[in-house]
């Protein structure tokens, strides 16, 4: 009997974890194995040793290996990175710390701009200049660059970061930096902003190179050390980084550009509920990840997740952030899960989010000090998570804690316990709500037409609430919810995304330029996939065109299919209308422009194929465990069934009220909701009523 | 709060109207034509009650959170009432004398929102179109001695009526305009953003039902009124008076009065009405005092019409900050935030924890128009121009950054800049030129080169602080003005600008842009030995 080895390692701030899924080759049967071990900072990779180990696997024996990882994201919010210096085109140095010039916290005249990540002294400049047709004005002079390397040198620079003007049309003058440079500092990190990006807008292209050199030692280091723990336990392949693009890339690509990793964590999960659409046949997914601080979503259409490079960190209300522009999901993230704390502010307003208790002290009922009530306190307070089997079993509810926490928010607001809870608890649901319509309204979308995916330790909780709101009718809860993101990445394709400006207008005669575009970009894809031995053949595209109305700045993505010539481009142009009226409620009979081309090339790199198994019986009664009262906030007190997620078996069915508890997630099953499980042990609930 | 309502519901209620707004925004600013919409932002979008009174504002400009609650007060008022209001209705409105606020560029869409027949609010925005014709090329002209002279006055009429446009208006908007195309597209973004809103709006009363909704706007606006009291209670009470030269000679005053309950503003001391376009509406000069009390009280909570329910301000009519028909207003932000400066400068001396040093504190609004060297095109860039702000009690003043009443403005990318426009920017770089030293230095303007690459380009610009400087404070140095100058090519020649319309630019000329240092705060002999050093080895600071 031959057998498939498939394992996920996903680094998190406090847990690593581990999915591996042993295949059958011949039955197709799957066996699931699941671990965790603590995250082991600095040196991460021990953590990931560490949790094969207690989980069993064998690195030798292991045939696909995906990792995510927050090494890049944790290197930049905590500022540990390296020093880096940035060599930008003459008269352009300030680029960075001009920025956009933009002040989101606007009544505030204390406002404070986020300080450029390279000070002034340590950017400097080079003579030679291209046009925005990606003509030399100036030729490049490099003269001064011997003394450049002398002073960053001597400052202590350890990366270089290099973005010259237009070098999305022409990169030749990065190119020949780049080249120099590494000749005279061949011991130096070195990156240009057209490795990473071909679009324009400086200041956004400038900031990724920039943090981009910043993460890069640090993150090359950590995967190398990982590549050689594994091969050292005695792995043989080559293992696949998970990417923020929602595929996986090989490890030494990665090792060049670290910081595409910067936002993989969601992006497998969302991955993941793209990919258990298709499974089951759900091609239109509102994908929802609720954790311990944050909930993200994301709106996946005909099984498509929208990929973009307009990404920053640290933006909100209060700060203008920093730009990464490299190909990131399309997704909205806000300070709201299970550990965020419900707070009254001065006014008698009750708010959830976004600080959160973190892991210590954790919510109340953690009794590990934790004197704040959180979601969990008020979903534990109104019975909807079990106080008997809080986290699997394995810590003990402190009830009393729970009780003095959301004591004090009923005393704030003059309401007695239970009102104060469920007020929690509606509050932490308007918030997703707000988010979802963010992804979905908000982009032209109705979200009746789509099947809400709820993930992470939380999304089972708050679901069907979310879907009423939203008039969604159905809600799916994966098997392994709490491991899904993982299981994300074991589905995702080897993925790049290719963005690139090019200006023209849609009219005849145009066709011709933009297939070589295309043509072009394919074949560098096809390149760069061949020196990592994937063949020509096992490379699929898709194309997308980014178009809008001729002196419109924002432009609408549009998928096209077959080659681009003059014929097409009608039907081009009505694809662009219909989009952008669905989007905007109108059209207009003006010229439409092309500002640039989005590539994506894939190759399958042997992912997890599911077992669909006969549904049986529909009698849920061999899972039953018990029953008890639960509070459901807006449909009131009722008597609900508590099943053991456990023992649900594929084609079992019930009616709401309900819960359904497995030791990683607790599902809400509300008065009026029909729940079944399918093939593939996913939980099926129709909204109704 | 008028009737006990779930309170949840209420702040559930009042989340979304936040999110609406921010909603509105962003299909205003997506859709947009203009760059001076999409890119500057210079638009607002807000959410009022039925009788007009501000509920929320999508995030953007200050200075235009406020605008729109006067222009649908007035809309109700030219059109006798809110019975004279149906289904289906969508008001335009630009003219400061007609509902409009600002000036003739500014076009505001109100449309009002019904649950059944039953006015519960309104959607509107505002946004800055390129030209609605007048005298000049983007039809602010400094030579315009009547309202007449800068463009096409639309006095709060219906553009659409029982939800159909209403053709002829929309032929006489687009004819009034040597960019008919932009006019139409940013009209259509603002028709997109008010039906965004509108369709928000209902769902949440289809949800929530009219009463609560209607309910809970009205306790939102005593929970705006709670917010600002409360942090009344930390302001210095007393009057207190400032005057102050401006560029042109003249002196400008202004007394504020803070009490427990009252935050009066005093403008009646002031010069009368100007010939040229340097007027601003009552209206407009009430704003800037709105911005004061938000900005000194609760600048972190969003505003609406409760928040300001403790403001009074006098004006007298005929003056500068209250013009009168037929005054004409293309200028009216520079003497707009002039204003709002001047009432800084007053209280800033007694809320160092809010209020720095003076900035460079001008719109610096950049107007280069002509056809594009390369396809031939029209086009108009406009550009306002970040700079210094003043220091603080313990900190240097920010560098390179949008006047104190924008928001979330963006500037030009210079790759975009040069594939737009045909211009060549040479250098985009800070101002290392000395000035606002102090213990804390003043923020760093900026330097710009725009190159011009073909014959019949003209430049507009209105540029305030170009003569005096910003103000330092407690000792601090003064900052350094702004200025535009216009390098000929052809001859070496040397201009030099603020307030200017349709100077003529030839190919090889460059417009060089300079934004000044913002104030000092304290003493510079106390500065720490250690931030001089910083300084000096980025080039940057007093020596």
């Amino acid at each position: 009997m031959s057998k498939v080895i498939r394992v996920a390692t996903d680094v998190g701030g406090t847990f690593t974890d581990l999915v591996s899924f042993e295949t059958d080759s011949e039955t197709g049967e799957a066996s699931v194995i699941t671990a965790k071990s603590d995250t082991t900072p600095p040196d991460f990779e021990i953590g990931v040793l560490n949790v094969l180990e207690k989980g069993g696997v064998d690195p030798a024996a292991v045939d696909f290996l995906a990792h995510g990882t927050t090494v890049v994201i944790n290197a930049l919010t905590e500022r540990k990175g390296v020093k880096v210096g940035l060599i930008a085109t003459e008269g352009f140095r300030d680029t960075l710390e001009i920025a956009r010039g933009n002040r989101p916290d606007f009544f505030n005249l204390h406002y404070v701009k986020p300080p450029p990540f390279v000070p002034r002294y340590l950017r400097r400049e080079l003579p030679g200049r291209i046009s925005y047709k990606g003509a030399e004005m100036r030729p490049l002079d490099l003269d001064p660059l011997p003394a450049i390397v002398a002073d960053f040198k001597a400052e202590g620079v350890e990366a270089v970061a290099i973005c010259f003007l237009h070098s999305y049309a022409d990169p030749s003058h990065e190119q020949r930096t780049v080249e120099k440079l590494r000749e005279l500092w061949p011991e130096v990190s070195v990156v240009s902003s057209h490795q990473i990006t071909r679009e324009w807008r400086e200041y956004e292209r400038t900031n990724t190179a920039v943090l981009s050199a910043y993460v890069q030692p640090t993150a090359e280091r950590y995967l190398r050390r990982l590549n050689d723990g594994l091969t050292t336990k005695g792995f043989s392949r080559s293992p696949y980084i998970m990417q923020s693009n929602c595929g996986v890339d090989s490890l030494d690509a990665v090792a060049r550009i670290p910081i595409t990793m910067v936002e993989s964590g969601p992006a497998s999960g969302i991955w993941g509920a793209a990919e258990l659409g298709k499974l089951i046949g759900e091609a239109n997914v509102l994908a929802l990840d609720i954790g311990g601080t944050t909930a993200k979503c994301s709106l996946i259409e005909n099984g498509q997740v929208k990929i973009m490079t307009d990404y920053w960190i640290e933006r909100d209300r209060k700060s203008a952030g920093y730009p990464i522009m490299v190909p990131v999901v399309d997704l909205v993230e806000i300070g709201n899960g299970g550990g965020s704390i419900a707070w009254v502010d001065d006014f008698g307003k009750l708010h959830v989010g976004p600080q959160s208790a973190g892991a210590l002290p954790g919510p109340a009922a953690y009794g590990k000090g934790g004197t704040e009530a959180t979601t969990t306190d008020a979903n534990l307070w109104l019975g909807r998570i079990n106080r008997d089997y809080f986290c699997g079993g394995e810590v003990e509810a402190d009830m009393n804690a729970v009780e003095t926490a959301i004591g004090a928010v009923a005393q704030k607001l003059a309401v007695d316990k239970d009102d104060a809870a469920r007020g929690i608890v509606r509050i932490a649901n308007n918030n997703m709500v707000n988010a979802l319509k963010l992804v979905s309204l908000n982009r032209g979308f109705d979200p009746r037409d789509f099947t809400l995916v709820a993930f992470g330790g939380g999304g089972g909780m708050h679901a069907v609430a979310l879907a009423a709101e939203l008039g969604v009718a159905k809600v799916v809860i994966p098997a392994n919810a709490s491991v899904f993101s993982a299981w994300g990445m074991m589905m995702s394709d080897l993925r790049r995304d290719y963005f690139i400006t090019r200006l023209a207008d849609l009219a005849e005669g145009a066709a011709e330029g933009i297939e070589a575009l295309f043509a072009e970009t394919e074949d560098r894809a096809r390149a760069q996939f061949a020196t990592e031995g994937v063949d020509r053949s096992q490379v699929t595209f898709l194309r997308y065109g980014k178009f809008r109305y001729q002196n419109q700045e924002h432009t609408t993505e549009v998928p096209l299919t077959g080659p681009v010539t003059d014929a097409n481009l009608a039907k081009i142009e009505a694809d662009f209308h219909e989009t952008y009226e669905r989007e905007y409620t109108y059209r207009l009979d003006a010229p439409v422009e092309m500002v640039g081309i989005h590539l994506v090339a894939f190759a399958e790199v042997g992912k997890l194929t599911m077992t669909r198994h006969e549904e049986g019986a529909s009698d849920p009664s061999p899972a039953l465990k018990s029953r008890r009262q639960v509070d459901y906030a807006l449909e009131g007190m009722h008597e609900a069934a508590i099943y053991d997620g456990t023992k649900l078996m594929p084609g079992m069915a019930f009616d709401g009220p309900a819960i359904v508890e497995d030791p990683g997630s607790t599902v809400v099953v509300n008065p009026l909701n029909k729940a079944r499980i399918d093939g593939y042990g996913n939980i099926h609930i129709e909204i109704g009523g | 709060m008028s009737q006990a309502i779930d309170p949840f519901a209420a702040s559930v209620i009042q989340e979304s109207l936040l999110a609406i707004g921010d909603e509105m925004f962003a299909a205003l600013k997506k859709t947009a034509m203009s760059p001076i919409i999409y890119e500057v932002l210079d638009a607002g979008t807000a959410v009022t009650l039925a009788n007009g009174d501000l509920a929320a504002s999508g995030s953007g400009i200050p200075t235009f959170v406020g605008v729109l609650d006067k222009a649908v007060k007035r809309i109700l008022e030219i059109q006798g009432g809110p019975a004279a209001i149906e289904p289906g209705d969508l008001f335009v409105a630009n003219d400061p004398y007609y509902g409009g606020v600002t000036h003739l560029n500014d076009v505001v869409l109100a449309l009002p929102v019904f649950a059944g027949d039953r006015l519960v609010a309104w959607t509107a925005n505002i946004a800055h179109w390129n030209d609605v014709s007048g005298r000049a090329r983007g039809s602010m002209s400094t030579e315009a001695t009547e309202i007449w002279q800068e463009g096409l006055r639309l006095p709060a009429v219906r553009l659409f009526e029982k939800g159909e446009v209403l053709a002829p208006v929309m032929d006489i908007i687009k004819t009034n305009s040597r960019l008919p195309d932009f006019v139409e597209g940013d009209l259509w973004a603002g028709i997109a953003a008010a039906r965004t809103g509108e369709r928000a709006l209902l769902a949440l009363v289809d949800k929530y039902g009219v009463e609560t909704f209607v309910t809970a706007l009205d306790d939102y606006l005593d929970l705006g009124e709670r917010t600002t009291r409360a942090g009344m209670a930390d302001l210095p009470q007393g009057t207190f008076e400032i005057e102050e030269r401006q560029d042109t000679g003249e002196i400008w005053r202004a007394t504020i009065e803070i009490d427990p309950d009252s935050f009066t503003v005093d403008l009646t001391d002031n010069p009368d009405q100007s010939a040229g376009p340097y007027n601003t509406s009552r209206d407009g000069a009430v704003i800037a005092a709105q911005m004061i009390l938000k900005s000194t009280t609760a600048p972190q909570t969003p505003m609406n019409a409760g928040s300001i329910r403790p403001l009074t301000v006098l004006t007298r009519p005929g003056s500068r900050f209250h013009a009168q028909e037929p005054a004409p207003h293309g200028f009216y932000f520079e003497t707009r935030i002039r204003l709002h400066d001047l009432l800084c400068r007053c209280l800033a001396p007694h809320l160092p924890d809010r209020l720095p040093a003076g900035g460079f504190a001008s719109i610096c609004g950049t107007f280069i128009s002509g056809r594009h060297p390369d396809t031939g095109r029209p086009f108009t860039m406009v550009e306002p121009e970040v700079g210094g702000w003043g220091a603080t009690r313990d900190r240097d003043g920010t560098t390179a950054m949008f006047s104190n009443v924008h928001g979330e403005t963006f500037n030009c990318p210079a790759e975009i800049t040069e594939a737009r426009y045909g211009l060549v920017v040479d250098r985009h770089s800070l101002n290392t030129e000395p000035g606002g030293n102090g213990t804390w230095r003043g923020g760093r303007g900026i330097v710009v080169d725009y190159g011009v690459r073909a014959d019949g380009t003209s430049l507009t610009c209105g540029y305030s602080r170009a003569v005096e400087p910003p103000w330092g404070m407690e000792g601090g140095e003064p900052g350094t003005p702004n200025r535009v100058e216009v390098l000929r090519g052809k001859d070496g020649g040397h201009e030099r600008y603020a307030m200017a319309s349709e100077i003529p630019l030839n190919e090889g000329d460059t417009v060089r842009i300079t934004t000044g240092q913002g104030g000092g705060y304290g003493p510079p002999a106390s500065r720490a030995a250690t931030a001089v050093a910083k300084d000096r080895r980025n080039g940057l600071g007093q020596e």
